[in-house]
């Protein structure tokens, strides 16, 4: 509807609507001196407001780069350290705490030691691996006769004997079982639950 | 197809789970498995530990003895279970093994006796080890029993009877006569040692091997 259709008084509100206003500097000046005076209204701002609000903040594209690289770094060094399933001391045991980490609450870890400088290759049996001589390897600790292992045994009576290169001996500091039928005496570990090395 | 290359491989790969851990048991032959499972089968239906007789005919396995052989050998340790629940009124698969161990090495049921009272917080299986242990290296069977029967009753705790063993066995390996060992640990009182013990020769290590 044009200006020329609208009724009179309609026409005479709108012209005078769209008159320009024109303000002195010194009316401009006494109104922003007005508003100065006044005292800055407090905005209660909640924390989770003071969280949640944007910032902005400006990066340089190498700084970027940096911050990328460090991320990528530290889920590296995190991926490796966790899936490392074979950090071992000097003597190739794997740490206790690792080995008592993984433990069902009924087993007790023991270390078992054999002494034989002159063998290629040590295992140790039981009734605790099926008698099974490829099962549990010991390892030799470096430039030693040293022989080691340590393994997760339910509290009780275990029957176990070393294979040293073939040869099934007893262990010379346990106690002997008797002759087991079959030609050997096993060497016997008393465990009771809860006990360290 | 990347995905498609890597199933294909992974399927490959896979082995059937029988493969990786074959029953040990199905290395006896027929007549063998059929027997020495009725056995275990005897000892689960009397509240004996058939796990030990399962372990004893792995034992024989791993022994390369022939099944004949194991087949005597876990009967005989089915019969000592069975004397040693008699004898000790328990049905505790630890002590029962234990136990058992004595008897086979030549103890007599009725020496048991004394540990069928149950005392809280103490537990017989080192004492038994001590016990057969002792036996096999030669002290008289009676010796052996009443020594450890003393020690028992008089409280002894595993550490004692650890001693003791350590003591009298180091004391046989230099020569002593083992009844006479033992008696003269158990007079000086079993955690002791003895000022007059000898100790082994320079660079031998007690428990280095023979080889």
């Amino acid at each position: 509807m044009t200006d020329s259709e609208l009724h009179p008084y309609v026409e005479l509100i709108a012209r005078e609507a769209r008159r320009p206003v024109f303000t002195d500097r010194m009316g401009r000046d006494r109104v922003m001196a007005a508003i100065h005076a006044e005292p800055v209204p407090r905005r209660h701002v909640r924390l989770w407001e003071r969280v949640l609000e944007p910032r902005s903040f400006r990066l340089s594209p190498a700084g970027s780069a940096l911050i990328a690289a460090g991320l990528v770094g530290i889920g590296v060094i995190a991926g490796v350290t966790s899936t490392n399933r074979d950090v071992r001391s000097p003597d190739g045991q794997l740490p206790v705490a690792d080995v008592r980490s993984h433990l069902p609450v009924s087993d007790t870890v023991v270390n078992f030691v054999f002494i034989a400088p002159q063998a290629t290759n040590v295992s140790i049996v039981g009734d605790f691996n099926g008698w099974d001589a490829t099962k549990t390897p010991l390892v030799r600790a470096a430039n030693s006769g040293r022989w080691t292992v340590t393994l997760p045994l339910t509290a009780g009576r275990h029957l176990y004997s070393y294979v040293v290169d073939g040869a099934w001996n007893a262990d010379p500091n346990a106690p002997i079982a008797p002759d087991d039928g079959f030609g050997h005496s096993s060497s016997v570990k008393i465990v009771s639950r809860g006990s360290a090395l | 197809m990347l995905a498609g290359a890597l199933g294909l491989a992974v399927l490959l790969g896979a082995r059937p789970t029988a493969a990786q851990d074959p029953d040990p048991f199905s290395r006896f032959d027929q007549g063998t498995r059929y027997t020495i499972e009725l056995l275990i089968d005897s000892a689960t239906a009397a509240g004996l530990p058939s796990q030990r007789l399962r372990s004893t005919a792995l034992l024989g396995l791993s022994r390369k003895a022939d099944g004949k052989q194991i087949v005597a050998v876990v009967q005989k340790q089915l019969s000592l279970l069975r004397v040693a629940k008699s004898a000790l009124g328990t049905s505790d698969p630890e002590e029962l093994s234990s136990a058992a161990a004595v008897l086979e090495a030549g103890g007599k049921p009725g020496q048991l006796n004394p540990f069928r009272i149950k005392q809280k917080g103490r537990n017989d299986l080192q004492a038994f080890a001590v016990w057969a242990d002792l036996i096999e290296r030669g002290v008289p069977s009676d010796d052996a029993s009443m020594a450890i029967t003393k020690l028992w009753q008089d409280g002894a705790d595993d550490d004692t009877f650890q001693s003791l063993f350590r003591n009298v066995k180091s004391d046989i390996l230099q020569g002593l006569n083992p009844g006479t060992a033992l008696q003269n640990r158990i007079r000086e009182g079993p955690g002791r040692v003895s000022p007059s013990t000898v100790k082994p020769p320079e660079g031998q290590q007690e428990n280095q091997s023979s080889r």
